[in-house]
This record gives structure tokens, C-alpha cells and sequence, in this order.
């Protein structure tokens, strides 16, 4: 029988969030803000924090060997719970038992010095990860051979470039080795040859029989390396169980939340958008649903939009991306030369595809409103995603294949 | 279930450390014992601090020499020669020097542990060990330092031949006595700046009136005596007459006063363990 990896019962997180115009940074702050207060109402001074629960009743069982998703919005606390599983914080309530080492990926590249060389900062990040220095002596040349840095191993890491850096890194806390390795987005860093490579390390430790927990927004790569999903909402758990039906709740939920790089730009509360997507449906030519695509089949997008006032000259566009965060075709109202007018309420606006000569992968449609003269973003939100199908064609081929023309010489 | 090769043979399956986690209870949990396990890590963090300490200055590790050797140099000038403060027949700069060392080592431990859990605040963020080994490093670290000058001081000494006693086997105990009041001190106060940063104002300020109230300029002899009971109580009286009982061969210090000041920063060491692990726990939330 496998034992337990990971037990959480009942785990709870409360975090206390100071309003601005109330924040302690001093104790002179402190004891002039908790005297006024004391002097107003006598509890005052415990109301004064706002608190907030990050995680409210967080339960679940992970066994050895598995390897498990955490899904959820941006704030579901996530990244709190894998805090608290690397025991970097301590939960308000609850409890959780750990069996075997863990390995944690928080962020990599944690206790690096600038100021030293790449040999002396293995040693060092070794340290700080839970490696004894003879288990490194014996991992070293592994280390370096896996983030290809040989030649500058003693060069200053300050001197390195932004892909060394992340691949010396990476390639400490990938040769921990732990029984249960937590990781966190992790895998979005590098290029994506060294990309590919870390997948690899990890189906390698799950092989390994290593109990791997895995945090993403990347429901392509939750795909590909869990077959069980814990999507948690709101710090509860809202589902756990098989990964595509927990990914299919998850994106039936959150479909059309605003993109990762576009939150800097626009924000993350679709609410305030000018204009923002509220439906974004996938159908085959004739107008059925549709989420798995021959080879060469057109396709029909219908973007329903609710725009606040009136927005003028907007430029709507679809964007395919592949699952290994390969772009591979984009269209637009501006390109094609649809007039758009302006808008105001609500509505909708419908693409067709010319024929979709993708290889057969995951891909995702998301979905992009410019100003057309400006060309400052409206929204930027996740669409959703479809397989397309060949019994041939793959990523090896490339990103489109369309028959060429052959003919013999004279 | 299929036997995985690689591992898990059933030793190995039940010699997996089993961590419980929760909030903690109980004010005496100190847990040094993790402390100990983790000792590598510390002997790792206060190799950085002094690797890193002189990296990119042209002087580099003779710094850690020219300082204290200035500073002998401008007491000297200025209390030995201008102000004449007695130094108990000695030689001023030798009477100094035997004094700054031990101080200078235990400032800089002090002021680099209350600091230290801020300034490694990306640590505490990302990655889980004992806190505790942040502020010890950087209370270790400083020891190096010391060393290094401690050649230059004995080089002095030969210059003005004061040859130094068997009691200089003692001063180790007189290290570690500062090194644990620095380690007291740095424990309340780095966990106190991680939500007030207050502390990196006040330590300075605070250094500097300690370091007139310690015997480094001027000797003991010169207190009067119905303060020197409360002065002896300040733990670095103890550990600087300790020093120059040592090396110069002063008459030795009251060791039941230095015993009193010792049971003090046990006591204060303690609390400080006990408030360290309290605050540790919103570290990681706060810094």
C-alpha cells in the first residue's frame, strides 16, 4: 500500500493587510495610531487590522508517487499553501504532515551573490535548498553539465546573462532530489529547449517514484504532467479529482480572465475594462460547438463583448497559440479590413478561419482589442482551447503544414 | 503497485523524516536542534558575508586591518597624547588596541545581526531553514576579521615589547562572551526590525553611546567607585579588561562581576531565543 506523501486537515491562513493610510512602518506610527484608537473605542486597536483568510479549510490527501496540479484564479491561494507545505509560513489553523525531503522551487535562483562565481554559488544555493556539501561535491559536475555553463563556472554570476543565470539555478534545485518536490510556475523561466529539459527532470523524479506538486496558470502543462488537479477558490478546495475534468470546471470558470502579461497594462479586474469579452465561442463552419478540429477545417469564433460608454475604433483580433507557447497564427478586424463602428452595450462579432493547417497539438485562442490608431490595449483575455487532429503531422513538423508542389528535374 | 527500481527499498521508506506542520504552541519551542542540523548552511551564509564583504575593493581583506588600526591611531592622537587619559602604565596605543578589537568585532556582530533577517529578507520569502541561523552567521562572521587584526595587534605589541601572559589562553571564553551578548542583542533586535525598521536608525546611535560606556578609551581606574559595580554589569567591561588582563597582563578582572554580566546575557540570550521564535513565525509575511 502507498503511503500518504502529504496530508493537509483543515489548513487555514489569515493574513493581516494594513490599509495604506494605516500602515505601522514604525513604532512611533504604532503607538500614536493603537493611543488614538484606544482613546476612541476601547477594541479599537485589534479592529484596526483588516484580516483576510487566504486559505480557509484546506483538506486533501496526496499519496507517494503522485503527481498533483494547483490550479485557481490569481488569489486563490495557491501559492499560500505551498508556502505553508515549504514551511516558509505557518498556518493560522490546521495542520499538514509531510513524509520525506522536500524541494521547493519557489523561485530560483534564491541566495544567489551577484558578487560570486557560479562555483561558489552552487555551493551556496546547495546549502540554503537542504544539500550537505559532500551530497554537492558529488552532484557538481552534473549540475554544471545540466545548465551548460562550463566555461564560465568561475566567473561572477553578476557577469552572466539573464538564460545563464536561471538555467545555474534551476539546475541546483533540480538535482535535490527531494521525495516531494513543490513547484511554482517554475517552469515558464528559460528558453524552450530548457523548458523541454525541466519537464524531462520532472517526469524523470516522478518516475523516480518522487511525490511532485505543481502550481500553474499553464493548463497545458498541468495536462501533460498530472493526471490529478486540486483547484482551489476563494482558499477552499472547489474541486479534486482526474485533471481534465478539473481543467474543464477551471476554464468553464474562468475562461476569459485577463492575460498573465497583459495584467500590467489593463489590470485584472475585467469590471473596469472599457470593453471587455464576455463569451468567447469556438464552433466548427456550420456554427455547432466544436473543441477538436481536423486538420485543415475552418473555424468559427464568436466573441460576445459588453463595452462600458462608448469605444471607438476598436480592433479586435484572435490569436492562436500553441501549448508550448508557440504563436502560430493571429487575425484581425484591422488587417482584414472590417470596418468596426463604434460601440457601445453589448454585442457580438464573428470570425471564420480560413482552413486551420496546424499540426496536431493543444492550442489556445485568446482574444486582443486594440485601439486601432493608438494601439493601446482594451483587453487582453484567455480564450479557450482546442485540439487539432492529424495522424501525422506533430510539433516535429513544425507549426503549419500545407501540401507543396512537387515535380521531377529534366 | 509496481516496485519502482530506483529507491524506496523499505529502509529507506521508513527513514524518511515525517514533519508535522501547524501553528506552534508553547513558548519554550526553541528547536536548536534544527539549528544543528542546518549547521552547514550556517558555516555557507557566514562564508558569503566574508567573501562578499571586501569583493570589488581595491584594498579588499587589508581593510579589515586599516580600520582598526586608524581608528588606534586618531585615540591615541587625540585621548593619548592631547587629553592624557591614563592608561594604566601602558602603552596608550597597545592599551587601546587590546580594547578596540574585542569591541570593534562586537559592534560590527551587533549591527550585522540586527539587520541581517531584513537585508536576507529574499530568503525568508523563498525558502525554509531555521531563522535563527541568519542572525548567527552574521554574528560569526565578523570573527574573521577580528582574527586578522589580532596579528596586527601582536605585531604592536612586539614593537612596544609588552610580552603577553598564559592568561591568553583565556580570551576565547572572553570572545565568546561578546559574541554571545552581540547574538542577545542581535536576536531582539533583527526580529524586532523585521516590522520596524526603526532598529537600523537606532542601533548605530546605540553603538556608539555603548562604546563610551565600555573601558576602550580610558581605563577602568577612572570610574568612580560608586559606579563601578553598574559598570562592571555591562558585559563588554568584562570581556575588555578580560583581553587586556590577557595580553597585557593587567591586573585580572573580577570575575564574579564578569560572572554577574555573564548570567545576564544568558538570561538575555534566552529571552531573545524565546521572542525570535515568537516573531518567526510572521517573518515570511511581513519582512
Amino acid at each position: 500500500m502507498r503511503m500518504n506523501a502529504i496530508e493537509a486537515r483543515h489548513l487555514a491562513k489569515q493574513f493581516k493587510i494594513m490599509a495604506a493610510a494605516r500602515r505601522h512602518d514604525t513604532l512611533r506610527d504604532q503607538l500614536a495610531d493603537s493611543l488614538k484608537s484606544w482613546l476612541r473605542r476601547p477594541d479599537a486597536s485589534r479592529a484596526g487590522h483588516e484580516t483576510f483568510w487566504a486559505l480557509k479549510d484546506i483538506s486533501f490527501e496526496i499519496k507517494e508517487g503522485e503527481t498533483v496540479g494547483i490550479i485557481g484564479r490569481n488569489g486563490a491561494g495557491k501559492s499560500t499553501l505551498l508556502k505553508i507545505l515549504s514551511r516558509i509560513t505557518e498556518p493560522t489553523s490546521g495542520q499538514a504532515t509531510i513524509r520525506g525531503r522536500v524541494g521547493s522551487l519557489l523561485e530560483v535562483g534564491t541566495g544567489f551573490h551577484p558578487e560570486l562565481s557560479g562555483r561558489e554559488n552552487l555551493y551556496l544555493s546547495g546549502a540554503i535548498l537542504g544539500m550537505s556539501r559532500a551530497e554537492m561535491e558529488r552532484k557538481f559536475d552534473a549540475i554544471v553539465a545540466f545548465a551548460e555553463i562550463e566555461q564560465f563556472i568561475d566567473t561572477p554570476v553578476k557577469h552572466y546573462s539573464s538564460g545563464m543565470y536561471v538555467r545555474l539555478a534551476f539546475a541546483v534545485a533540480a538535482h535535490l532530489d527531494p521525495d516531494i518536490l513543490l513547484i511554482d510556475e517554475v517552469l515558464s523561466v528559460g528558453d524552450l529547449a530548457f523548458q523541454t529539459k525541466c519537464i524531462e527532470h520532472t517526469k524523470r523524479l516522478q518516475a523516480s517514484n518522487s511525490t511532485v506538486l505543481f502550481v500553474s496558470h499553464n493548463m497545458f502543462s498541468i495536462k501533460s504532467m498530472c493526471r490529478r488537479v486540486i483547484y482551489l477558490s476563494g482558499g477552499l478546495v472547489r474541486y479534486d479529482g482526474p485533471s481534465e475534468d478539473g481543467i474543464a470546471l477551471y476554464e468553464e470558470e474562468n475562461r476569459l480572465e485577463t492575460l498573465p502579461w497583459a495584467v500590467n497594462q489593463v489590470g485584472a479586474d475585467l469590471d473596469q475594462l472599457a470593453l471587455r469579452i464576455t463569451a468567447t465561442e469556438i464552433m466548427d463552419e456550420q456554427g455547432r460547438p466544436c473543441h477538436v478540429f481536423d486538420h485543415g477545417q475552418r473555424m468559427r469564433i464568436r466573441l460576445s463583448f459588453e463595452a462600458r460608454g462608448e469605444v471607438k475604433d476598436a480592433n479586435f483580433g484572435v490569436s492562436v497559440f500553441r501549448s508550448d507557447n508557440v504563436a502560430c497564427c493571429h487575425f484581425n478586424t484591422a488587417m482584414d479590413q472590417f470596418p468596426v463602428p463604434d460601440l457601445s452595450g453589448t454585442g457580438s462579432i464573428e470570425v471564420l478561419t480560413p482552413p486551420l493547417k496546424l499540426v496536431a497539438e493543444l492550442y489556445v485562442v485568446n482574444v486582443i482589442v486594440r485601439n486601432t490608431t493608438r494601439g493601446d490595449l482594451l483587453t487582453a483575455q484567455v480564450g479557450p482551447s482546442f485540439h487539432v487532429r492529424h495522424e501525422q503531422l506533430n510539433t516535429h513538423f513544425g507549426v503549419f503544414h500545407e501540401a507543396a508542389e512537387w515535380s521531377w528535374g529534366d | 503497485m509496481s516496485t519502482p527500481v530506483t529507491l524506496a527499498a523499505p529502509t529507506a521508506e521508513s527513514s524518511k523524516p515525517i514533519v508535522l506542520i501547524g501553528p506552534r504552541r508553547g513558548l519554550l519551542d526553541l528547536d536548536l536542534w534544527a539549528v544543528w542540523q542546518y549547521r552547514e548552511l550556517l558555516y555557507f551564509l557566514a562564508w558569503r558575508e566574508t567573501k562578499v564583504r571586501y569583493k570589488q575593493t581595491m584594498l579588499g581583506v587589508a581593510w579589515a586591518i586599516f580600520q582598526p588600526l586608524l581608528t588606534v591611531m586618531i585615540f591615541a592622537a587625540i585621548f593619548g597624547s592631547f587629553a592624557k587619559i591614563p592608561s594604566d602604565g601602558l602603552p596608550y596605543p597597545v592599551f587601546a588596541f587590546a580594547a578596540l578589537l574585542p569591541w570593534i568585532y562586537f559592534s560590527e556582530a551587533t549591527v550585522r545581526s540586527s539587520t541581517s533577517l531584513v537585508s536576507d529578507a529574499n530568503l525568508l520569502r523563498k525558502v525554509y531553514f531555521p531563522r535563527l541561523i541568519i542572525p548567527l552567521a552574521a554574528v560569526i562572521a565578523p570573527i574573521v576579521d577580528f582574527a586578522l587584526a589580532f596579528v596586527v595587534l601582536f605585531g604592536m605589541m612586539r614593537w612596544y615589547r609588552v610580552a603577553p601572559t598564559w592568561n591568553v589562553l583565556f580570551l576565547p571564553l572572553f570572545l565568546v562572551l561578546a559574541l554571545a551578548t552581540a547574538l542577545a542583542v542581535g536576536l531582539w533586535l533583527s526580529a524586532l526590525n523585521v516590522k520596524y525598521r526603526d532598529v537600523r536608525h537606532t542601533v548605530p546611535f546605540v553603538m556608539q553611546v555603548w562604546m563610551y560606556a565600555s573601558p576602550i578609551v580610558y581605563p577602568v581606574s577612572l570610574v568612580p567607585e560608586q559606579w563601578r559595580l553598574l559598570f562592571a554589569l555591562n558585559p563588554m567591561t568584562g570581556v575588555i579588561e578580560g583581553f587586556r588582563w590577557g595580553l597585557l597582563g593587567k591586573q585580572s578582572p573580577d570575575f564574579a562581576l564578569i560572572g554577574a554580566s555573564a548570567v545576564v546575557v544568558v538570561g538575555l540570550l534566552f529571552g531573545g531565543l524565546v521572542f525570535f521564535r515568537r516573531m518567526e513565525r510572521i517573518f515570511a509575511d511581513v519582512v
